[in-house]
């Protein structure tokens, strides 16, 4: 062994090409070949016998399993912040829709997947005295086949009235029609209320009109883009919550 | 706990092995007795040893490694493996077992597609000539003792024939029509190039396995794998041994180094087992097929044609672990107290079951080196396949013949060719152990550079010798 070693001490590291040729290990391929079942054994006995550890950010498993897979029915990774899921209608608090049929959804919608219905909230309705929005979605259909998912219908919502923060994708279906959504499925999720909400505009409003008139000044006054931002509490941020 | 899995499974082989072989040996005796009194013939158990040994125990191996196959070679990818399809009313994967259902109705039921300018009588019989011969390939293996159950003498393999391992090699060569045939007939050109690689391979392998197989048959001076004086019984002798004496009346236990084949000829098993996957056709090897990527000589069949390809190849993986157990592995003897257990007085039926239990568990552990060689070696390239075969095993096959003719010559006790045998295991054990010249000169260019004038040695895998600074030593 020490002989062998000493043996070639001026020269450089070998080639690889210099290693098959001169190195016995190396020609007859059987230390590496060894090697190799034994590495492929371990891995073997060592899924087959530990403990799978279920998380599922597999780059934090600790189990003694190396199994990387996540089992995804039974176990689903958390989509990330910001992700665009399934559709939603934002709910107002008294439950209905935030919408006000503007068709700018349907309008800037590149795969034409939203269809909307408008109407006009009866003056003599029990409302009426409150009556604030003129119109408002009688039919809000979302084909969510032909919607590819790009987040115009978002940017685009004067009200914030449409929403892709379910983080969800959309489930499957047996048949073509389940994947019409209309209102009963659409709205869904918590409600989100501005201070800017034109409700608040009214005498009758609980919220005080001065409070009001403030958050909408501040509003309107951040209209350039380069100037600072205002408070993050101004827009009340509403998460949907994530699924478990 | 997976643990408590691993053992029930376990379990399950030792008591699917002892419980099939128990069978066997009850149905043989019962059926000989009716054969001798009815009709006056002998030997009519070779019919209950083609179901249960043949129908019952390979095929059963072959479908339950389709399964096992996938799962294995999930587990040693990290993987979890096919575990969807679920018995109705169990919520439980039972390790994916059930899949094997819809793999063989998917099987059956799809059309047998034959192209318009196919040949047709050809094209259908090339499946079953790829099938039939590796099937037949187990009729002499024997997975059991010749033993008297219920008075008659009951043989465990479909036939022993004095020609033993010409059988072998004969039937095994004759698969190579079947994968020719197929790429040929298929009138397809990819399919017609994977039968030319088929059967080139199989061509250049052939000699090999031959050659590697004469040393065992000096040896033991015998081509018979079953019977009496075949190279299963005679494994059970003890190159060095001797009895320990037990406590009590359990008699005395005879221990020592049994003279197994791959103590004799390790090197011939290497060769054997090279070669022998070569005709396999499964990877490392699997250049005729290379399902992912080349094209291979099946290319134009579908359905249970196709299907016979397929498990005509696992069959092949049970019976060459069969094979290898029967002539370098001890067949059916365990490596000490095996007098101990023949004198025991246990009715025949449970001693028959007992030592055949040993063997399929020993079939068990080869299909599973099998599965582990298949799942950790890349593919040879074509020229390779053809060094490998031609300039490699067929030398070291000539060398290994002569090297134990002498040693024979010698001494016939054996002794010395298992001493060179060791010899061998231990060149190769030295090779593996010791870091390769690369890693042995970086080491000592870092020793010289520290000024360490330590001695050398204990440097395990190149880990260590990289990882280490020098001073440590």
């Amino acid at each position: 062994m020490a002989n062998l070693t000493h043996g070639d001490h001026g020269h450089g590291p070998l080639t690889p090409k210099q290693l098959v040729e001169e190195d016995i290990r190396e020609r007859s391929y059987v230390p590496e070949l060894v090697r190799g079942l034994a590495t492929t054994a371990k891995y073997f006995w060592k899924n087959l016998i530990g403990e799978r550890d279920a998380n599922t950010n597999v780059l934090e498993r600790e189990g003694t399993s190396k199994v990387v897979t996540v089992q995804y029915p039974e176990e689903k990774v958390d989509y990330p912040d910001g992700y665009r899921g399934l559709h939603r209608l934002v709910p107002r608090e008294d439950g209905k829709p935030r919408c006000v049929a503007c068709y700018m959804c349907a309008t800037i919608c590149p795969a034409q997947c939203i269809y909307i219905e408008a109407a006009e909230y009866d003056e003599a309705d029990e409302n009426a005295e409150s009556r604030v929005i003129e119109k408002y979605p009688k039919t809000f259909v979302i084909d969510e086949l032909r919607c590819v998912v790009c987040g115009l219908c978002v940017d685009a919502c004067p009200k914030d009235a449409i929403r892709m923060d379910t983080y969800k994708h959309t489930p499957s279906e047996y048949n073509r029609q389940g994947f019409v959504y209309d209102i009963p499925r659409l709205l869904q999720g918590p409600a989100v209320t501005h201070p800017s909400d034109p409700w608040y505009k009214r005498g009758n409003s609980e919220q005080p009109d001065h409070q009001h008139k403030e958050a909408h000044t501040r509003i309107s006054a951040g209209g350039s883009a380069l100037a600072p931002r205002p408070a993050q509490n101004l827009v009340e941020v509403v998460k949907f919550p994530k699924q478990p | 706990m997976r643990l408590g899995f691993v053992f029930l499974s376990a379990g399950l082989i030792l008591a699917g092995g002892f419980s099939i072989m128990a069978v066997a040996y009850a149905a043989g005796g019962f059926v000989e007795g009716l054969g001798i009194e009815k009709l006056g013939m002998h030997g009519l158990s070779s019919l209950t040893n083609i179901a249960i040994l043949m129908l019952g125990g390979v095929m059963v191996l072959a479908t339950l490694l389709t399964m096992a196959e996938r799962k294995w070679s999930a587990l040693i990818q990290n993987r979890v493996g096919p575990n969807r399809i679920r018995i109705p009313g169990i919520n439980n994967a039972l390790f994916g077992l059930p899949h094997i259902a819809p793999d063989v109705l998917k099987m059956l039921s799809k059309e047998a597609f034959r192209p318009k300018a196919a040949n047709k009588f050809l094209f259908n019989l090339a499946p079953m000539l790829a099938f039939g011969p590796v099937f037949a390939l187990f009729a002499i293996v024997p997975a059991g003792p010749t033993l008297v159950v219920f008075g008659n003498k009951v043989m465990m393999s479909v036939s022993s024939p004095d020609f033993g391992l010409l059988y072998l090699f004969a039937i095994a060569s004759l698969a190579v029509y079947g994968t020719s045939l197929a790429g040929w007939s298929s009138n397809n050109k990819f399919a017609l190039l994977g039968g030319v690689r088929a059967s080139s391979q199989m061509i250049s392998y052939e000699v090999a396995l031959g050659l590697s197989l004469v040393g065992m048959m000096i040896c033991f001076s015998t081509v018979r794998l079953a019977g009496p004086g075949g190279m299963a019984e005679a494994q059970a002798a003890y190159l060095w041994g001797g009895h320990i004496n037990l406590p009590g009346a359990l008699g005395a236990l005879d221990v020592g180094l049994p003279q197994w084949g791959i103590f004799l000829q390790p090197l011939g098993f290497l060769l054997f087992f090279a070669a022998s996957f070569a005709e396999t056709k499964r990877a490392p090897f699997d250049s005729p097929e290379g399902e992912s990527e080349i094209v291979g000589y099946f290319l134009e069949y579908s359905g249970m044609q196709f299907g016979l390809f397929m498990i005509s190849e696992f069959v092949e993986v049970v019976v060459l672990s069969g094979v290898l157990v029967t002539i370098f592995f001890g067949a059916w003897y365990l490596p000490f107290g095996n007098e101990w257990l023949a004198a025991q007085n246990l009715h025949p039926v449970i001693m028959g079951g007992l030592f055949g239990m040993v063997f399929w568990v020993k079939v068990v552990i080869l299909i599973f080196l099998q599965l582990l060689i298949r799942w950790t070696f890349p593919r040879f390239r074509y020229d390779q396949v053809q060094n490998l075969g031609w300039k490699i095993l067929l030398p070291l096959g000539l060398v290994n013949l002569f090297v134990t003719g002498a040693l024979i010559l010698w001494d016939p006790t054996l002794r010395y060719l298992a001493l060179v045998g060791f010899g061998v295991m231990g060149f190769f054990a030295f090779l593996t152990l010791t870091p390769p010249r690369q890693v042995r000169e970086e080491a000592a260019a870092a020793e010289d550079h520290h000024g360490g004038g330590h001695g050398h040695g204990g440097h395990d895998d190149h880990g260590d010798a990289h990882a280490l600074p020098a001073n440590i030593h």
